[in-house]
C-alpha cells in the first residue's frame, strides 16, 4: 500500500516541478517578446530611412500601403504578377536575412525523440504491478533536395520476461520519398501499414495518442492485422475539390512466417502482398476524415501447420474520425478474412473500437479525459489466431472499457491516468487494471 | 456687437469642421485594410486567388505543391505577433499548442520533412517571400512593401467588406 502511495506522489510531484519550469519560459517568453518589438522597431526605420535617401537621390518611393491595395488589386485583374511597381528597394536587404532563412539546405537532418515511463497493476493472477520503462523512439527525418526527403523511426525497447539481459532495437520504419506533387508520390521501404487510422496517425509515438495503449487490434506485436509492411507505396491527394479525397497504393512483402512480422529479410512465399486505402478530409468540417482500406497477402506462417497450408488474407476496414479536441472522436472497424488455399475454407473474424474525449475549456484546457470502448469478435477455429506455435500472442474475443485522463504538463510533455476493464471468453475472469503514465517528445 | 456675433458663429463653424475632420481622420487610420493579414506570395507566382479551404490546406501542409509541382514554402511568424494570432484563430483553427503540436505529429507521420519557418519580423517574411518563388507568408496590410503580391481570399482583398483574415 505504501509503495502505491509513494508512486502516486512521485505523479504528483511532476506537474508541480513542470509549474516551476512554466516561470523561467514566461520570464524567455517577456524577453523574446522585446527583442522582437525592437526589431519591428528597427525595420520600420530602416524603411524611413531608405525612403528618405531616395528622395534624396530623386528615385521614386515604395507607394504607400492604400496604393499597394490598390496595385495589388490590378495584376489580380489584369494577370499580371508584381504587386506595385518595381522599385530598386530593400536590394541589400534581399541579399541576406529571410532569402538566407528560408533557403533549403540539403540534407538538413531533424531528430525528435519520443519516450514514456509507465506504471500498471492489475487484479490478473500471476502478474506483478510496477513501473516499466516504455519505447524510446528515435525519429530522424531530413529532405535529400527539393522533392526527395527520408524518415526513420527507430525505436529501444526493454526486453520482457526474468532472463532479459539488454534493449530490443528495431527499425519500425524507413522511408525514401519523391514527391512529383500532391498527386503522386511514391516512396520504397518499411511503413506501418496505411490499413487502420491509429496506425498511421499515431506510430510509436505514445505523446501523440491521447490514451496510453493503443487498441488491441492494431496493437505492436499482434496477430490481428500486419502492423508493418515492406516495400513501395503510392500515396496523394485526388483532385476532388472540397472533398478533400486522398488515396495510399502499396505492393510489398505481407507477413513474415512470424505472422507479426513483416518480411524484413525477404517475401516468405514469393507472393507480393497489396494495401490500398482512400479518404476523405473535407474542407467544410476541418479535422473530420472519413475512410477505408482494404489489404490482400498470401500467408505462410512458420512453423509450418499440420499439412503446411497457406492461406488467403483478406482486411476490409473502414474508419471516421474528428481530430479537433472538443470533442475527439474516433472509430474504426476491420474485418479480417482467412481462406485456407488448400481446403477453401475460411475463418471471419471483426475487430472495432469507439474512442472519445474532450479538452476541457479554459484554465482547464491541460486536461483532456477520454473513454474508450473496444471490441473483437475472433473465431476460434482460425489456426492463424488460435495456434500456439506462433511467437505471437493468441487473438482472443474481447469486449473492454477503458476510461482515463490526460494532462498535459507542458505543450510537449503529458502525464495519463487510467482504469481498464477487460473481458474475454464467459470462462475467463474478468481482468481490471490502473496504468499511469508519463511520455513526452523532445 | 454683430461683429463679434458674426466672429463666434464663425468659430463654431471651423470648430465643427475641426471636429469633423478629425473624426474622419481617426476612422480613415482605423480602416479595416490596415487591420486586415494580407497573404503575400512572390511575384512570379501565378497564383492570384486562393480560397480560404485551399489557404488552410496549405497552411496544414495537406497542399505542398503549387500547380506547377514547384514546393510551397510556408514562412510563419513566430509566436507572440498579432498577425500569427490571426492565421492560428481562422486558419489553422487552433491554439499555440495545439500548433506545435500539429507539427510535430505530421512531422512523425513522415507527410512533411519539417515544420514551417518562423520569422521575427513581417520584414523577414516579405524578404523571404522575395527571394523565394515558391513561398507564401503573411503581414498587416499596412506593412506590405512591393516585391510581394498580395493574394485575393475567396475574391477578396485585404479592406474589402467579408474579407475573412482579420
Amino acid at each position: 500500500m505504501h509503495r502505491v502511495w509513494g508512486v502516486l506522489a512521485v505523479f504528483v510531484l511532476l506537474p508541480l516541478s513542470a509549474l516551476a519550469q512554466g516561470a523561467a519560459r514566461d520570464e524567455r517568453e517577456q524577453e523574446m517578446q522585446e527583442m522582437r518589438a525592437r526589431i519591428e522597431k528597427l525595420e520600420k526605420l530602416v524603411t524611413e530611412l531608405q525612403k528618405e535617401k531616395e528622395t534624396n537621390n530623386g528615385v521614386a518611393t515604395a507607394p504607400a500601403a492604400g496604393d499597394q491595395l490598390q496595385a495589388a488589386a490590378t495584376p489580380i485583374s489584369h494577370e499580371e504578377h508584381a504587386v506595385g511597381p518595381a522599385m530598386p528597394m530593400d536590394h541589400s536587404a534581399s541579399q541576406g536575412g529571410a532569402t538566407n532563412l528560408v533557403e533549403r539546405k540539403f540534407p538538413d537532418l531533424h531528430w525528435r525523440g519520443f519516450a514514456d515511463v509507465d506504471f500498471s497493476a492489475l487484479d490478473e493472477k500471476n502478474t506483478k504491478s510496477g513501473f516499466n520503462l516504455g519505447q524510446f523512439i528515435l525519429h530522424i527525418s531530413s529532405p535529400l533536395s527539393e522533392k526527395v526527403s527520408v524518415f526513420t523511426e527507430t525505436s529501444f525497447t526493454a526486453q520482457a520476461g526474468p532472463q532479459a539481459t539488454a534493449y530490443n532495437l528495431d527499425v519500425e520504419r524507413l522511408i525514401i520519398r519523391y514527391d512529383y506533387n500532391d498527386f503522386f508520390k511514391l516512396s520504397f521501404g518499411r511503413y506501418h501499414t496505411p490499413i487502420s487510422y491509429w496506425n498511421v496517425a499515431f506510430h510509436h509515438g505514445t505523446w501523440l495518442q491521447t490514451t496510453i495503449a493503443r487498441p488491441e487490434m492494431i496493437r505492436f506485436g499482434g496477430r490481428f492485422q500486419p502492423v508493418h509492411f515492406l516495400g513501395m507505396l503510392a500515396e496523394g491527394n485526388i483532385p476532388s475539390g472540397s472533398l478533400g479525397l486522398g488515396y495510399n497504393a502499396g505492393l510489398g512483402n505481407g507477413r513474415a512466417g512470424n505472422i507479426a512480422r513483416p518480411g524484413d529479410s525477404g517475401d516468405v512465399n514469393s507472393n507480393r502482398a497489396w494495401v490500398a486505402s482512400v479518404f476523405s478530409r473535407p474542407a467544410a468540417l476541418n479535422g473530420l476524415q472519413v475512410g477505408g482500406g482494404i489489404y490482400g497477402d498470401l500467408i505462410s506462417p512458420v512453423p509450418e501447420l499440420t499439412g503446411n497450408p497457406q492461406f488467403r488474407e483478406l482486411i476490409t476496414s473502414a474508419h471516421i474520425v474528428y481530430t479537433k479536441e472538443t470533442p475527439e472522436f474516433l472509430a474504426e472497424f476491420a474485418h479480417v478474412r482467412h481462406r485456407n488455399a488448400f481446403t477453401q475454407t475460411e475463418f471471419n473474424s471483426d475487430a472495432a473500437y469507439v474512442q472519445v474525449a474532450y479538452r476541457l475549456p479554459g484554465e482547464a484546457s491541460k486536461w483532456k479525459p477520454y473513454y474508450r470502448f473496444e471490441w473483437s469478435n475472433i473465431n476460434p477455429n482460425d489456426p492463424l489466431f488460435s495456434v500456439a506455435t506462433q511467437p505471437a500472442p493468441m487473438v482472443d474475443d474481447l469486449t473492454g472499457s477503458t476510461v482515463g485522463v490526460r494532462y498535459d504538463i507542458t505543450s510537449l510533455a503529458a502525464f495519463k491516468a487510467e482504469y481498464r476493464h477487460t473481458a474475454r471468453k464467459a470462462t475467463e475472469p474478468v481482468i481490471n487494471g490502473f496504468f499511469l503514465q508519463t511520455c513526452f517528445t523532445f | 456687437m454683430r461683429i463679434r456675433k458674426t466672429v463666434n458663429v464663425q468659430m463654431c463653424l471651423v470648430l465643427a469642421c475641426l471636429a469633423a475632420f478629425s473624426l474622419i481622420a481617426v476612422r480613415t487610420a482605423g480602416t479595416p485594410a490596415e487591420a486586415d493579414v494580407a497573404i503575400v506570395v512572390n511575384p512570379d507566382n501565378p497564383v492570384n486567388n486562393l480560397t480560404l479551404a485551399e489557404l488552410r490546406q496549405i497552411y496544414l501542409g495537406e497542399r505542398q505543391y503549387w500547380k506547377a509541382s514547384s514546393p510551397v514554402v510556408v514562412l510563419m511568424r513566430s509566436s507572440g505577433s498579432k498577425e500569427r494570432e490571426v492565421i492560428l484563430r481562422v486558419v489553422f483553427q487552433m491554439t499555440e499548442q495545439r500548433y506545435t503540436q500539429y507539427w510535430v505529429a505530421k512531422v512523425m507521420r513522415a507527410e512533411a520533412s519539417d515544420p514551417p519557418a518562423s520569422l521575427f519580423s513581417h520584414g523577414i517574411v516579405q524578404e523571404g517571400v522575395r527571394g523565394n518563388p515558391g513561398a507564401i507568408g503573411y503581414v498587416y496590410m499596412n506593412d506590405v512593401r512591393s516585391g510581394v503580391k498580395v493574394l485575393r481570399i475567396g475574391g477578396l482583398l485585404p479592406g474589402e467588406p467579408g474579407y475573412p483574415l482579420r
